[in-house]
């Protein structure tokens, strides 16, 4: 039995822990093509017009898989860190994959829900394993080795390449920031330009958590929590020249924290803050415009004061 | 303290009455117009959803009008709208509004902050912790019977032997309700409701649709943003039911939308949407999966653009609608919304309901004729 797995949304996450799942279960994974136009085309005719862009994307993979695999895990992500919960879109997924073609091979959908300390959840990815085939062991064995994985994946942060010279903050949801089709090469194009891009991933969790929970209400996504910290944490410390702030049109929370950080790095000055906004119809164009510009101001600004430019207004630059 | 609460379907008429019963200060909502959604898109960030802009148009609205305290709801569930107060607040202050805003979560999940709240309207209001309580329950009690009502006449409208007749027990029930203060006048006014409703003269025989209304929260349930669609599809011969009444929202113990608690709504909506996801997406697939099964003609879906919850449910709408062969119209509503547009597009709706179920009745008629044979 094939059991595919969209490389989309947060396959960018969770991916290997779900792949190391299928392997310890002795199961063939097929895992999609790396994004290309015609997936993002194909997703974008096939999903609901209002859907963001990563959902797009997604439903493009998911139609990739139908013809050849004879079963797809969509895990349900209900949360991904204690006392949050993850973006609707995540909670609907399965079902949104589920609607969107009615020839779809069957849809597993167990859940991932790390705010439930119980770990009652895992029995669902038990029982998965069992109808793929797995033994008790092996299916016992398997959720282990996912619970461990996500656990480690909760508090550890991504090695972080040591590099010389200016460092941008990228703060975007990673599977934007990491699928280079759909960020149309974000952070190829601005190492490119001389500068070296830090995601959100590779900051450490606890540090994140800890600038986040200054602010005056809790954001109550998880992910979306750590990106805030995240940002904070760079602003703060000063640690990075300027900080991308990456979206995509029609994201829920992306647009409340948007707002959210911008009116609390206004407030409190920080480095240039440039908002980029991604949806299907790429124009690469305008996007190289305006990361040469933002690079270009910021490099200046290095050169004039060592300190790095320091904003008091609302937001440096928007797009 | 003058306080304001939005606008929105049944909350206004209980937090005015709650507010007469605590003896504060009430500042009516000025009705949603033009200007308010263009104060709300001029202020709101550029990418959050419509109920939002709207309710920052309100709010700056209600402050001129004379409010100084501003009440809220949020929470800590996946809807974008449980973080907007904190957006809201932080907006006014910049503009440079001066105000209290009084930020209601659910007492289940911060129930200090929820205390502290209710402690800050203490000073200004006739009764204790407790008296304040027994009121709140009052309230809701009395917005249930308004909503009662409303539910009555949606229903009964297409079928009146006379025009204006349910409008007519309708106004009265509401003029009774509205006078009542302690719980037994509120049943009381309830069972005259019932009385006035039954004495309507109704004609059986007229064919007419049945169609359900679901959707988002503000745009489902105020006239200004579904162009009055209650009205107008009665007035077209359409009994109608909707999923989201105010007070059903603030009832505690689930949400008994329908009639339904969290497990009947859990039900309903598998193998639709297997899980909740925010605002009232589940709430909404649950109501229309309900419409379905029970044979309904048509479903007419609001929502804001990019609400995210409301489009998962869009997209599993594609599904229920083949499955049951019963229309669903989803209409996204923003600041751009052209007001003509959307009547061409309910009309074909319903001649596309009535054609339908011609169809059926054609397609029954058929397998009895051969069935005969």
């Amino acid at each position: 039995m094939k059991v595919g797995i969209p490389r989309a949304m947060l396959f960018h996450h969770y991916g290997e822990y779900w792949l190391n799942f299928l392997e310890t279960l002795g199961v063939e994974a097929v895992v999609s093509e790396a994004t290309t136009p015609d997936i993002i085309t194909s997703g974008a005719v096939h999903a609901d017009n209002e859907t963001c862009l990563p959902v797009k994307v997604f439903s493009g993979h998911i139609i990739w898989l139908k013809e050849r695999v004879d079963v797809v895990l969509v895990p349900r992500v209900v949360s991904e860190q204690y006392g949050t919960l993850a973006c609707p879109k995540f909670m609907g997924l399965p079902d949104l994959a589920r609607a969107l073609d009615p020839d779809l091979p069957p849809v597993l959908a167990p859940r991932i829900h790390l705010a439930d300390r119980r770990y009652l959840w895992a029995r669902e990815w038990y029982s998965v394993a069992r109808a793929l085939g797995g033994t008790r062991l092996a299916s016992a064995s398997a959720v282990a080795g996912l619970l461990y994985g996500l656990e480690k994946h909760r508090v550890q942060a991504r090695a972080r390449p040591a590099a010389e010279g200016m460092t941008v903050g990228v703060a975007g949801h990673l599977y934007n920031v990491h699928d280079s089709r759909a960020s149309l090469g974000l952070l190829d194009r601005v190492k490119s330009m001389g500068a070296n891009p830090v995601t959100v991933d590779q900051v450490v969790p606890s540090r994140a958590r800890m600038q986040a929970e200054t602010l005056s209400r809790r954001i109550f996504w998880g992910y979306e929590s750590r990106l805030a910290g995240a940002v904070l944490h760079w602003s703060r410390t000063r640690s990075v020249a300027g900080i991308l702030y990456v979206t995509s049109f029609a994201c829920g929370p992306g647009s409340i924290v948007g707002a959210l950080l911008e009116d609390q790095l206004g407030r409190e000055g920080s480095v240039p803050l440039m908002t980029i906004t991604l949806d299907e119809h790429a124009a690469e164009a305008g996007l190289i415009t305006r990361l040469e510009a933002f690079i270009d101001m910021l490099r200046r600004a290095r050169r004039s004061s060592p300190g790095g430019l320091s904003v008091g207004g609302a937001q440096g630059v928007r797009s | 303290m003058n306080i304001n609460v939005p606008r929105c379907g049944s909350l206004q008429f209980m937090a005015r009455d709650l507010c007469d019963r605590l003896g504060l200060g009430y500042v009516e909502t000025p009705e949603y117009s033009e200007r308010t959604v263009e104060i709300g898109v001029t202020l709101a960030p550029e990418l959050v959803c419509f109920p939002m802009k709207v309710l920052i148009g309100s709010a700056v609205e209600a402050l001129e009008s004379g409010a100084d305290t501003l009440v809220m709801v949020a929470g800590y569930g996946p809807c974008r709208f449980n973080y907007f107060a904190e957006i809201q607040k932080r907006i006014l202050e910049r503009e440079g509004y001066r105000f209290r805003l009084l930020t209601f979560d659910s007492p289940r999940d911060t129930p200090r902050e929820f205390y502290n709240n209710l402690r800050a309207l203490l000073p200004e209001s006739r009764t204790g912790l407790v008296g304040m309580l027994r009121q709140v329950a009052l309230a809701l009690r009395k917005g249930r019977a308004l909503d009662e009502i409303e539910k009555r006449a949606m229903a009964l409208r297409a079928l009146e032997a006379e025009e204006g007749a349910v409008d007519q027990a309708a106004a009265e029930s509401r003029e009774a309700l509205s006078a009542a203060i302690s719980k037994a006048e509120i049943e009381e006014a309830g069972v005259l409701a019932r009385r006035l409703f039954g004495r309507v003269a109704l004609d059986d025989e007229r064919p007419h649709l049945r169609v359900g209304v679901v959707g988002e929260m503000l745009v489902s349930m105020e006239p200004y943003f579904n162009f009055d669609i209650l009205n107008w599809l009665a007035r077209r011969d359409a009994a109608v039911e909707r999923s989201l009444y105010t007070s059903d929202i603030f009832t505690p113990g689930g949400h008994p939308v329908l009639g339904f608690d969290d497990r009947m709504i859990e039900s309903a909506a598998s193998p639709y949407v297997c899980h909740e996801i925010g605002g009232h997406g589940h709430v909404n697939v649950a109501a229309t999966a309900d419409y379905a099964r029970r044979g309904f003609d048509a479903v007419v879906h609001f929502f804001p653009f990019t609400c995210l919850p409301e489009v998962i449910a869009k997209t599993v709408f594609v599904r229920i609608a083949g499955e049951f062969e019963m229309p669903i119209l989803s209409i996204s509503i923003d600041e751009q919304t052209g007001r003509a547009g959307m009547q061409t597009r309910l009309e074909a709706l319903v001649d596309l309901a009535w054609s339908n179920r011609e169809r059926k009745l054609a397609r029954g008629a058929h397998a009895r004729a051969a069935a005969g044979a």
